[in-house]
């Protein structure tokens, strides 16, 4: 089955595909944190901070319908947050835009500048995700300290994932084609417990056999990788561009603009 | 020299007291391409699990004249490498490569050796351009080959196989019987296809619930149409 994989442009080549893991998410984390740390009734920054994750996923041949459209799958929760904004504060205020300028209230403003960074962000994740090979984040991760614990079950959670999803559709699809009636709710509820329930036990199975697999090929508890980043001049040099952006942003755009 | 394989009086059953294997005595020499035939539930699987000491019975399993015990298990899974009848059991490294060095670099090997047999061996299964992929990239054929890679790294003298030809279409079925018959270990293949196995075994063992019903040559066993059918098993299409 074909998924609609998160990383599926991860494997073309560019000059952001080619940098080194560790410094996207270094990078992407401190963009993270300096744009959810800007002001809540700032939008017109997070506008500005924006430039960056496009930058990064046209110059990595990202189409931005395909990270719009993961955005969206997403969002559901964000909007519920946001747009709970404009219920409980309704002190007026006025929006100026360029030459334009009209009376809202502050939930509003704050509600489009939760939505702006929540975007933003998952821009910015996603040109990582898109950019960087999974394994090569998790190389990357490992060598920045990240305990192998989590490491091995990151790697596994991407791995199975899939198997899982594909395995989910499986019964779904066996249920579709011998549903031939409106069953109920009860009825429905209980033929869901009972698919979950084996979907728990197939993937008690798999971990199983994989298990057999990782001892087969002298699995001893340690987990073992040959890595093969290396930090380079781009690497550095792309570093330094990103953080004067941020910095320059934050420390000559935002006094204007707030 | 030891023999391969010798399983002496071996017997197992499961958790809820079903007899899985019974008395089964085998031996099995170097070099040799054995099916293990048999319906489904003959215990073709657990006795594939039994050679690699993941499954404990009574009687004995000698890998290379090495009696199986907790002590020697890693001695006897560099011997003996076993790929599963699933290859998403098998492959379960975000990236291709990592999958294929996992056995070399628990065995204790340099990087550059790791990178060395992983070359080598992507390069037997026809996979070298797909090193960087994920898993689920790969096609079903792709990753069959990719699971024989894994073990190939190893460079076992013993190679098991659990139903290899599962769910592979003519042409990826014919590509793996020329990849296994390119092979110079010994090989012990468990399937119900037949055909699949005429295509490559010496020797054919047929079992069912559990014992061993008929051991020899493969050509013999498997042309003798009352004793497939009384097995829920089939001529393969070239004997017939």
């Amino acid at each position: 089955m074909h998924h609609a994989y998160i990383d599926k442009f991860a494997y073309q080549d560019s000059p952001i595909h080619r940098l080194d893991s560790r410094v996207k998410f270094i990078v992407v984390l401190v963009f993270t944190a300096v744009v959810i740390s800007l002001p809540r009734i700032s939008l017109s920054i997070v506008v500005c901070y924006a430039v960056g994750p496009f930058t990064i996923l046209v110059l990595g041949g990202i189409p931005l319908r395909f990270a719009f459209k993961h955005i969206l799958l997403v969002s559901p929760f964000v909007l519920v947050l946001a747009l709970s904004c404009p219920l409980y504060d309704k002190t007026p205020v006025t929006v100026v835009f360029g030459p334009f300028l009209w009376q809202s209230s502050l939930g509003w403003v704050r509600c489009f500048t939760i939505l702006g960074k929540f975007i933003v962000t998952m821009l910015a994740l996603i040109a990582l995700v898109s950019t960087t090979r999974f394994g090569d984040l998790l190389t990357g991760l490992q060598r920045l300290g990240v305990p192998k614990l989590l490491i091995i079950q990151l790697g596994f959670l991407y791995r199975y994932i899939f198997v899982l999803i594909d395995r989910a559709h499986h019964i779904l699809r066996a249920r579709a084609g011998r549903t031939l009636r409106n069953l109920g709710f009860k009825a429905e509820l209980k033929i869901a417990a009972a698919m979950l329930g084996s979907l728990l036990i197939r993937s008690i199975d798999s971990a199983e056999r994989i298990n057999i697999a990782m001892q087969s090929r002298g699995f001893d508890g340690s987990w073992r990788t040959l890595s093969k980043l290396q930090i380079r001049r781009t690497d550095l040099l792309f570093a330094l561009m990103a953080a004067s952006f941020m910095l320059g942003l934050y420390i000559f755009v935002r006094p204007v603009l707030q | 020299m030891p023999k391969a394989i010798e399983i002496e009086n071996f017997s197992y059953g499961y958790p809820d007291d079903t007899v899985a294997l019974s008395d089964i005595t085998l031996s099995v020499e170097h070099g040799q391409r054995l099916a293990l035939i048999g319906p489904n539930g003959a215990g073709k699987s657990t006795l594939l699990l039994a050679m690699a000491g993941f499954v404990k019975g009574t009687g004995k399993v000698l890998i290379e004249g090495l009696q199986i015990s907790r002590k020697n298990l890693k001695k006897v899974r560099t011997t003996i490498g076993s790929c599963l009848e699933n290859p998403d059991d098998q492959l379960f490294m975000p990236r291709l490569f990592d999958d294929v060095a996992f056995g070399p670099l628990n065995m204790g090997l340099e990087a550059e050796q790791v990178k060395l047999r992983v070359a080598n061996a992507l390069q037997t299964v026809g996979l070298t351009e797909l090193s960087d992929k994920a898993p689920h990239h790969l096609s079903a054929g792709q990753k069959r080959a990719a699971a024989i890679a894994t073990i190939l790294s190893m460079a076992p003298k013993i190679i098991t196989l659990d139903e290899p030809d599962g769910s592979l279409d003519p042409r990826n079925r014919n590509n793996l019987i020329k990849l296994l018959g390119s092979l110079p270990q010994t090989l012990i293949i468990a399937t119900c296809d037949m055909n699949f196995a005429a295509a490559l075994a010496d020797r054919a063992v047929l079992l069912d619930k559990g014992r061993i019903i008929a051991d020899g040559d493969a050509k013999k066993i498997m042309s003798d149409s009352k004793l497939m059918s009384e097995h829920g098993l089939e001529v393969p299409h070239k004997m017939k």
